[in-house]
């Protein structure tokens, strides 16, 4: 039926149709890259953060003056861990246990200058420890305390004391030779038994002197007589650590850690507010776009509105008289899809070429999400439009 | 098919003087396939009102009016696109041509529904009633008595069991009416139809089967 089609498309506004179609092709590319974005740096964001492996999250209460004079508490009350256990995004929490005795070190070996000095000892279950070793149990018929302590310090005496006082550097492997005795003090003059200490390990994780929980609850059993102290710091395994709602909970209960490991949850925070807000934008423009496609249509079934009271009259049945409108939109429709597909997977090349640059992996082709949002969308303005257009050409028949 | 009506009046026509009328005055009015109506009334009597009741477009008046034993109220959309492509047609009397379509194009637009004639027996016809030479001019520009006669043309090309003519030879003169009368009598023979010819006056027009003053 051309001369259906004829008769019907004459009408139509080309400028109304055009600024619909550019507005929504334009509202769709911004939504579509936007969401093509925001997959993309999420996916880097966890590249770099290694999201495969969960996180651990060593946090504690930021110090303040009232824990300095002694008026609040910097441990974790038993109520405040259940707490943390109770968010999502902590899949596993542990409190750190501290020695309830004094402790000290000291060297007696002719290749080093003697030192003494009192320590501490913390421990948390092995599965939070990132040192795997052999030696990392207590075995009192041994007597070797196995210790773990940060990279860092080792860092501080290798490139900072070591260098500054004339002491030679120590790699990782000589320090686990180093003869050292720890000597735990129970109450009482006199009271008290030397260990062999040996470093089994160096820990990226935890920033704190490491023994075996075995070995810590056996010596607070043996020595300890200070008052049990709340435990001053809490680890917690995330597997999701981008997890916007940790800096979240961490800063509306004053709590601390290192920062840096939580940036991908900040950046999150702010890619995710980026994104709203683009998709809030994109919204709108789609759903103008969408209007002024509505009115268009609508504009040019009333202006036919004579012409298609008479071909009503020749006999034509309303959807008959439909088919060019359909017709006309999903034209319309199909290319808007067509190009705003092409436009984005062209932005996605070029991002990707320019991320190559910076050797960050990003995708050069759209994520299947993409075809579903365009394709899904298309369907409802499309199935909006089509109803609309046969109920006012249903109007104009008898 | 048979058209019945049962004290129907347009109610325009309720506010008018209809006494004497043989259609609006009647208790009951039988139509049927086959017969020649000539309906004959000065202008404002409800000569279009009356066609256009029977084809579906009107339906303010009151009392009640059948096809088949089925009220018109009845039909559905689909059904009066239905009956219009293959059981009534019209020759509207305000022709409702589109300006923008050849004269040929006109004609075509509801062949190309129907399918019911071929080209060649639209040219005859056209030939026959002597348009043939406007056949690809905008049916804008043509004469009032040229358009009549297109209308006529597309008005026949679609099966029907009734033709309603609406004063279809009123800008013609009266050989190329004759020319145009014989021509319609011959498709509506044809296809055994009725035919319901609505004029001005006594036209001379020839053989009605039953005369109705409105």
């Amino acid at each position: 039926m051309r001369l259906l089609y004829q008769i019907l498309w004459k009408d139509h506004s080309r400028a109304h149709l055009l600024g619909a179609f550019l507005g929504t092709l334009a509202g769709f590319v911004l939504l579509l890259a936007g969401i093509q974005f925001y997959m993309d740096i999420k996916s880097v964001l966890s590249e770099n953060r290694d999201l495969l492996d969960p996180e651990y999250i060593v946090i504690n209460k930021k110090v303040n003056i009232g824990q300095t004079l002694g008026l609040s508490r910097v441990g974790f009350t038993p109520e405040e861990i259940e707490e943390i256990k109770a968010q999502p995004f902590a899949d596993q929490v542990a409190a750190f246990n501290s020695n309830e005795f004094p402790v000290s070190a000291y060297t007696e070996n002719e290749r080093f200058p003697d030192f003494i000095t009192d320590l501490f000892f913390e421990s948390i279950p092995n599965e939070f420890i990132d040192v795997k070793s052999e030696e990392w149990h207590w075995d009192p018929e041994k007597g070797t305390i196995p210790v773990i302590i940060p990279q860092d310090y080792l860092n501080l005496y290798n490139f900072g004391f070591a260098p500054s006082q004339g002491l030679p550097q120590i790699p990782k492997g000589v320090i686990s030779m180093i003869d050292f005795k720890l000597r735990l003090k129970g109450q009482g003059r006199g009271n008290y038994d030397d260990y062999q200490g040996r470093i089994v390990g160096f820990s990226n994780r935890v920033n704190s002197i490491l023994v075996p929980l075995d070995f810590l609850e056996w010596a607070n059993q043996k020595y300890g007589y200070f008052k049990k102290n709340d435990p001053s710091q809490v680890i917690l395994v995330s597997k999701n650590p981008t997890d916007p709602n940790i800096i979240r909970f961490l800063e509306e209960k004053g709590y601390d850690t290192i920062r840096e490991k939580l940036k991908s949850s900040r950046m999150n925070i702010i890619l995710k507010f980026i994104i709203s807000f683009l998709v809030i934008v994109a919204a709108i423009i789609i759903g103008l776009a969408f209007l002024v496609f509505l009115l268009s249509l609508q504009l040019m079934i009333s202006r036919s509105s004579e012409k298609i009271r008479r071909l009503n009259k020749l006999g034509f049945h309303y959807r008959e008289i439909s088919r060019p409108y359909i017709l006309l939109l999903l034209l319309l429709m199909a290319g808007i899809t067509g190009l705003s597909l092409l436009l984005t997977s062209l932005l996605a090349g070029q991002l990707h070429q320019t991320a190559e640059t910076w050797s960050l992996n990003i995708s050069p082709s759209l994520h299947g999400i993409i075809y579903g949002t365009a394709l899904g969308l298309i369907l409802l303005i499309s199935v909006a439009n089509v109803t609309a257009i046969l109920i006012s050409t249903k109007k104009l028949c008898k | 098919m048979t058209i019945r009506f049962e004290k129907m009046i347009p109610l325009p026509m309720l506010e008018q003087d209809t006494s004497g009328s043989e259609v609006w005055e009647a208790e009951s009015l039988l139509l049927e396939q086959g017969k020649y109506y000539l309906v004959e009334a000065p202008s404002g009597r409800g000569k279009t009102s009356l066609l256009s009741v029977i084809y579906g477009i009107r339906t303010d008046y009151q009392g009640v009016v059948t096809i088949d034993d089925r009220e018109l109220v009845s039909f559905t959309l689909k059904e009066w696109s239905s009956i219009r492509k293959s059981e009534l047609s019209f020759i509207f009397q305000g022709l409702e041509l589109f300006d923008d379509l050849t004269a040929l194009e006109n004609i075509r637009l509801k062949n190309e529904m129907t399918g019911y004639h071929s080209n060649e027996r639209i040219m005859e016809m056209a030939r026959v009633l002597g348009i043939d030479p406007f056949l690809q001019r905008k049916a804008g520009i043509l004469s009032f008595g040229q358009q009549q006669r297109v209308a006529i043309i597309r008005a026949l090309c679609q099966p029907f069991n009734f033709l309603l003519a609406d004063e279809c030879f009123s800008h013609m003169d009266r050989e190329n009416s004759l020319t145009a009368y014989h021509l319609i009598r011959e498709e509506c023979e044809v296809r055994d139809a009725g035919l319901i010819l609505t004029s001005l006056n006594e036209t001379g027009l020839p053989n009605a089967d039953v005369r109705l003053k409105l």
